[in-house]
């Protein structure tokens, strides 16, 4: 399990990449972060949520709302062009940091 | 799923009832409700689902902080009282008691000298001049008064006003060191309160009593028995008024912000009926006097309106305490 702590610069990566996929809700990009991750990384409701309100006061994604098969309304999200470009930087931001980081990691403890 | 909704509903108990909250909460709910089921269809036991679930909600503060929601709203305005705001608010609603009063007073009191003075022009006491001459003085001599007192109400009104945030919104926390100081104070006064309210109603009730006895002994007297009674009515009014207001000022310290969305509301409706009804009172005084003459019968109308307005705070008082 990772902390929040560690991940949390890279929850709006994650969530970019999934929605990069296809449109998506709440629930199901939580529960395809879980898959992903192979459950070492549960999003809490709340940080997922925190997420989906700052990108989108950003503009890099938008929301929209979809009828489901069986009746229920949800809040659908899917990413723009600027979120997009955005998603691409983080790409290269964490190309950098790993290579960084990776210099202060000593393989025998690995 | 109960638990879950309910321990959603706690979490945002504390947030603003805004259209953006309620559709997050919902929204939440609706992911916590799929995943429950998810979690029961893979044959997890209830207890097991909600517990994932709840643990997997995270922490409030997150949505605080991200949707930039300030609780301190309600926090930030309500200041704790010093001792000398306390002081402060006890002495203007003393002061302002005692103007709202005597208003009251002079509304009853002018037209009990209106009547004594048509009994003494009547009698011929004041000599070479008629009674209509006495009518005249005297009524614009209850005009004055009237007119005085309704400077009083609008006067007491103002300085009341700078308390507003004690007397009616009760955005204060008190110390508890202060609040005990009051409760002490307060129960101080409850017997002089008990005891003035008692005298007033006694008064009142015993002001026709003396009117009856003087017109028993002497029927000339008449006049001069509606001017003791009439005067009898203001004593009690005041005391109504001055020590009712006195208790309500330490009553509103001590309730201080819970249960006063009824209360403030009494204020007002028992105030607001107050400085209408003993005006009113006057004007159904002069009219019937003026115009069908029922002057000998008329000044009824004061212990009646007396007796009606502490029937009235009373059983009003009572009620909306019983609500509570």
């Amino acid at each position: 399990m990772i902390s929040s702590d560690v991940i949390r610069g890279y929850n709006d990566t994650i969530i970019l990449y999934l929605l990069l996929e296809k449109q998506s809700y709440g629930y199901e990009i939580s529960k395809r972060i879980k898959e992903l991750s192979n459950g070492k990384y549960v999003i809490k409701e709340t940080t997922l949520y925190s997420a989906f309100n700052r990108l989108l006061k950003k503009g890099y994604i938008e929301s929209f709302h979809k009828e489901q098969t069986f009746g229920k309304k949800r809040t659908y999200y899917r990413i723009t062009e600027s979120g997009l470009l955005y998603y691409q930087e983080k790409c290269r931001e964490w190309e950098l940091t790993k290579e960084v980081i990776n210099q202060f990691i000593r393989e025998d403890y690995l | 799923m109960d638990t879950i909704i309910n321990y959603v509903d706690n979490m945002f108990a504390s947030l603003p009832k805004s259209t953006e909250m309620r559709q997050l909460r919902d929204e939440l709910l609706a992911n916590m409700e799929e995943k429950y089921h998810e979690l029961k269809l893979a044959g997890k036991t209830d207890n097991e689902a909600i517990g994932i679930v709840i643990s997997e909600f995270g922490n409030i503060d997150e949505i605080i902080e991200e949707f930039g929601i300030s609780q301190e709203d309600d926090v930030a305005t309500q200041t704790f009282l010093t001792e000398r705001e306390v002081e402060d608010y006890l002495q203007v609603s003393k002061k302002s008691g005692q103007w709202i009063g005597i208003g009251a007073v002079l509304c009853i009191f002018g037209s009990a000298m209106f009547v004594l003075l048509l009994g003494l022009f009547e009698k011929g006491v004041m000599n070479g001049l008629t009674v209509e001459t006495g009518m005249y003085i005297g009524v614009i001599l209850l005009l004055l008064c009237v007119a005085v007192a309704v400077g009083l109400f609008i006067y007491a009104g103002m300085q009341l006003d700078k308390y507003k945030y004690i007397s009616v919104k009760g955005n204060f926390e008190l110390s508890i060191d202060l609040k005990s100081k009051i409760k002490t104070m307060k129960d101080a006064y409850q017997p002089t309160f008990t005891l003035f309210m008692i005298v007033g109603v006694v008064l009142i009730i015993l002001s026709p009593a003396v009117l009856l006895t003087m017109i028993f002994f002497n029927e000339h007297l008449a006049n001069f028995g509606v001017f003791i009674m009439l005067t009898l009515v203001s004593v009690a009014v005041y005391f109504f008024v001055y020590f009712g207001n006195m208790y309500g000022a330490y009553d509103k310290l001590l309730k201080g912000n819970a249960q006063r969305t009824k209360e403030k509301n009494e204020d007002r409706v028992i105030g607001a009926v107050a400085s209408i009804v003993w005006p009113l009172a006057v004007i159904v005084f002069l009219i019937s006097g003026f115009i069908y003459g029922l002057w000998y019968l008329n000044w009824i109308v004061f212990p009646i309106t007396g007796l009606l307005f502490a029937m009235f705070s009373g059983a009003y008082s009572s009620l909306i305490r019983k609500e509570e």
